[in-house]
């Protein structure tokens, strides 16, 4: 019988250290807990406003009173957003628990201000995962938005948070920045990071009150709009649609896209493609002491929609949409490039490529990026564009009919 | 049996005047009379203590004996007294004569004392004294009632055998021989229990079994000093007392003739207890307990599939309550944000933490179950449906438990049911209260421990010294081709089907 004391005494022994292991000693209750969905960063004078949107659980429940708001914002002022975070006890019963964050919003002043004072906390804090995204609110409050009351979710921070995943999938001018990304970048050499804006249009007083939910047509929407461009951790600019559109292409995130361009041969009207695969290249060079970068993209797609009435099938006409499109993507990009050096932030990570390739030169060169970025650096951009299928009809019904 | 463990002693006591009774009888004496008065008298003048006396010639009269409802009356009329008083011999009638000439049934012997022949009148035997002559035949017709050979209970199957075993030891063990007509089957039996002297036969095929395992449950059987043996797990108990402690079952029982035939193939010894329809075998791995006989009836590939999910039900059995006690107190982190969303507004407004909620419809569930099991058959209905209502919904509806953890206990209830051996689901049961203990003091860590120290014991045991783990770990790897997955009949030959031999 021995051994089986021994592998009791053990099993106890084992028990035992759990109950030295305090961090193992956490355990809350569901219903004493508050699930924060997003979180929003404002700047007020020298403090941090920092609101929160926290499920109501009761209004998710099968017997949910249709009066109570889904969600419950709490705002607090204080200098660092952790002590704001902790000071919400004063108003809820129950502890913000901020592991289920999905979405960030800083407001404008934040962002220009720089961001890494409330990211430090966001990092520190271990129980948070570094899976939510983030975005600059546009010319409103991060506050109006946490408290926006959003038409197709229940959940406003859910609504937003899918909305961003989706639309930087099938429409690229948005960037659906992870926080793990920008941490990276923040601290990589050679490039640097961006955010996507997040505007409210529309009555936004309206917006953050039920009432926006109760029309077909909301009083408030929000709006991915643009993406932010940042040196280090401060917001210095925005790109337009266009622009942001060639910053996706160029850093690999167009997944899926809609380009739009004028018909060929001076076609009245407009066609557009639906982007299926696109693939950008960067190949450093230097010329004549000079950094070079080529940027090569190669993409497919199909036809999505044609307004001119042209034959599809002539393989000379097919040529020229394919050139027409790939210039019309050719000047998005080099718009989006030209911007960036205008704000002189490689945003692109062109810098990277160099630091690569090319790594005795970028030591001399790490220095005076910024500068570099603005002025000498050479950037050459080919746009392919490949249209593959037109779609389940070949010719626009005009053409088949005139034949 | 608890209840009787106070009059033991005395029970001892009676044990030892019956014994000393029966030496007391001494010697058969010549005159009829005296021995039919002696029997009777020790039998207590029983009101089924039958005494027939017949003059089966002019100087020679004989009694016959036995105990109403032990014997088969019609043999005993057709082939003994029928034979008896039909028979024409005048002079020098003997015993031995009787016994070679005149009865008619297949098993007749001496007496070897008096006290022989009255100890077999309780085993359903006919005894025949003769005047004059010190000594009395046997004569075997035991025959009883007895229910006829029907379907499984207790682990039906869809396709293969139906029929199961009685509560009679010999229609078992022809029902196992008539599976394998084999001359290396074996069958011996013995006697235990000091008062019910219940049969036991030990059944294996000689050159497949290790003789070793025989041998020793020869010895530990014999060994058995107890008064009654109603079942298998009287012997069970009896014989795994000296042997490490554990709560997981280490003989499997089956009321099924295909898998004790299976078994003694496969070199286990299959152990008969007279009066129950449940037969052991040992050893028995935990594989074992995870195979129906039915996985061999249907097609390897389903078989296989069904095995896995047997281990996943055994998982959920296990440890179901536990993570989703351990995930909703300790790691809501970890569950997806939509479900958590969903589970908070479940939990909103119950009054109790996650584990008393667990405990109290784990507690009820089980409280149905053993409901169910006890009550006559026809009331079952009720019960069910009352639980149905008060589990189901009448605790979420008030707002007691929520709608969450009812899946859970449910889910965890039906998977308890898949283990096809009843034997163990019941330690499966008991740990998974200990692993919800663990899961609300130290979340999934507890969990993590349970499970290592779960491991450490299982891999610790042995049946009858083979590793109870195996062929898992030790990994064998031809055995283990049956152990969790089932393949096909052609890749293995029934020797090495076994989890149990590997004497190579």
């Amino acid at each position: 019988m021995n051994k089986y004391c021994k592998i009791f005494s053990c099993g106890c022994l084992l028990i035992i250290t759990a109950l030295m292991l305090s961090g193992c000693w956490n355990r809350n209750e569901l219903i004493d807990l508050s699930i924060v969905l997003a979180l929003g960063v404002d700047k007020v004078g020298n403090e941090y406003e920092v609101s929160v949107q926290a499920i109501d659980p009761s209004s998710m429940s099968r017997n949910r009173s249709t009066n109570r708001a889904p969600t419950t914002v709490f705002s607090e002022r204080e200098p660092t957003v952790f002590e704001a975070l902790r000071k919400m006890t004063t108003k809820s019963p129950r502890r913000m628990y901020v592991s289920h964050l999905r979405f960030i919003v800083f407001d404008e002043a934040t962002a220009r201000e720089g961001i890494h004072n409330p990211l430090d906390f966001l990092f520190r804090e271990q129980e948070i995962r570094p899976d939510f995204n983030m975005a600059v609110a546009k010319d409103c409050k991060a506050k109006d938005i946490i408290g926006f009351v959003s038409p197709t979710e229940v959940l406003p921070g859910m609504d937003m948070y899918k909305s961003l995943k989706i639309s930087q999938r099938v429409w690229s001018p948005t960037s659906a920045v992870n926080v793990r990304e920008i941490m990276s970048k923040l601290v990589m050499e050679g490039v640097e990071p961006v955010l996507t804006g997040l505007a409210l249009h529309g009555d936004i007083k309206q917006g953050g009150t039920s009432e926006n939910v109760k029309k077909p047509v909301p009083l408030a929407n929000y709006v991915y709009e643009g993406i932010g461009v940042f040196k280090d951790d401060k917001l210095i600019g925005w790109m337009n649609e266009d622009e942001s559109r060639g910053y996706s292409y160029i850093t690999n995130n167009a997944k899926s896209s809609v380009a739009r361009a004028k018909c060929p041969d001076g076609g009245k009207g407009w066609f557009n493609v639906e982007l299926i695969r696109s693939k950008a290249k960067i190949e450093p060079s230097i010329k004549n002491d000079r950094p070079h970068i080529k940027v090569r993209v190669q993409s497919q797609g199909n036809i999505g929609e044609v307004q001119c009435a042209v034959d599809l099938m002539d393989p000379e006409m097919h040529r020229k949409f394919q050139e027409t499109i790939s210039n019309k993507l050719n000047v998005a990009l080099d718009g989006s490039v030209k911007r960036a050096k205008e704000y002189g932030v490689d945003v692109f990570g062109f810098g990277e490529a160099f630091h690569r390739k090319y790594p005795k030169h970028w030591r001399e060169w790490k220095g005076r990026w910024g500068e570099m970025f603005k002025n000498e650096l050479v950037v050459d951009i080919q746009v392919e564009f490949q249209i593959l299928l037109h779609g389940k009809i070949n010719n626009p019904f005009t053409v088949e009919q005139s034949k | 049996m608890d209840r009787q463990q106070p009059q033991h002693h005395i029970q001892i006591q009676s044990e030892r005047e019956q014994s000393d009774q029966l030496k007391n009888v001494g010697e058969f004496r010549s005159a009829l009379k005296d021995n039919v008065n002696t029997i009777s008298k020790i039998l207590g003048s029983s009101s089924d203590l039958i005494v027939r006396e017949l003059s089966i010639s002019d100087h020679s009269k004989v009694a016959l004996l036995y105990l109403d409802g032990m014997i088969d009356l019609k043999t005993a009329q057709d082939s003994v007294i029928g034979p008896l008083l039909n028979q024409s011999q005048e002079e020098e009638i003997t015993l031995d004569y009787l016994a070679n000439r005149v009865i008619e049934t297949g098993e007749v012997s001496t007496a070897n004392s008096f006290s022989e022949a009255i100890e077999q009148i309780v085993f359903g035997s006919l005894i025949l004294l003769m005047e004059g002559e010190q000594g009395a035949l046997i004569i075997s017709i035991a025959e009883w009632e007895d229910r006829t050979v029907m379907e499984s209970k207790a682990q039906p199957a869809v396709r293969g055998p139906q029929n199961s075993f009685t509560e009679k030891l010999r229609t078992n063990t022809t029902l196992v021989r008539r599976k394998v007509k084999d001359t290396r089957v074996r069958l011996d039996s013995l006697f235990v229990g000091n008062f019910t002297k219940t049969e036991i036969a030990l059944m294996y095929m000689d050159g497949v079994v290790d003789n070793k395992i025989v041998k020793e449950l020869h010895q530990s059987l014999k060994s058995i000093n107890k008064d009654q043996i109603l079942e298998g797990e009287y012997i069970e108990e009896i014989i795994l007392s000296n042997k490490q402690f554990t709560i997981f079952p280490r003989f499997y029982n089956t009321d099924r003739p295909d898998t004790v035939a299976a078994g003694i193939l496969e070199g286990r010894i299959a152990i008969f207890i007279e009066g129950t329809p449940f037969a052991l075998l040992a050893p028995s791995l935990f594989v074992d307990f995870l195979q129906s006989a039915e996985d061999y009836y249907q097609s390897y590939l389903y078989s296989s599939l069904i095995r896995v999910l047997r281990y996943f039900s055994l998982c959920i059995c296990l440890f179901a309550p536990s993570i989703y006690i351990a995930l909703t107190t300790f790691h809501q982190d970890m569950i997806p944000t939509h479900l958590l969303i969903s589970i908070a507004g479940q939990r909103e407004g119950t009054p109790f933490p996650a584990f008393i909620e667990a405990l109290i419809m784990e507690v009820t569930f089980e409280i149905l179950r053993e409901a169910g099991i006890r009550m006559p058959r026809t009331i079952g209905q009720a019960v069910s449906i009352v639980g149905t209502i008060v589990i189901g919904q009448a605790a979420v509806e008030a707002g007691i438990v929520s709608a969450a953890m009812v899946i859970v206990v449910a889910i965890t209830a039906i998977s308890s049911f898949v283990i096809p051996a009843y034997n163990l689901a019941i330690p499966i049961r008991i740990v998974r209260f200990i692993f919800m203990l663990l899961a609300t003091t130290f979340g999934s860590y507890g969990i993590t421990i349970g499970w290592v120290l779960l491991l450490i014991h299982l891999c610790h045991l042995n049946s009858f010294g083979v590793p109870y783990m195996g062929p898992i770990a030790p990994y064998r790897k031809r055995a283990a081709r049956d152990a969790i997955l089932r393949f096909p009949f052609r890749s293995r030959d029934v020797k090495q089907m076994s989890g149990t031999e590997n004497q190579e």
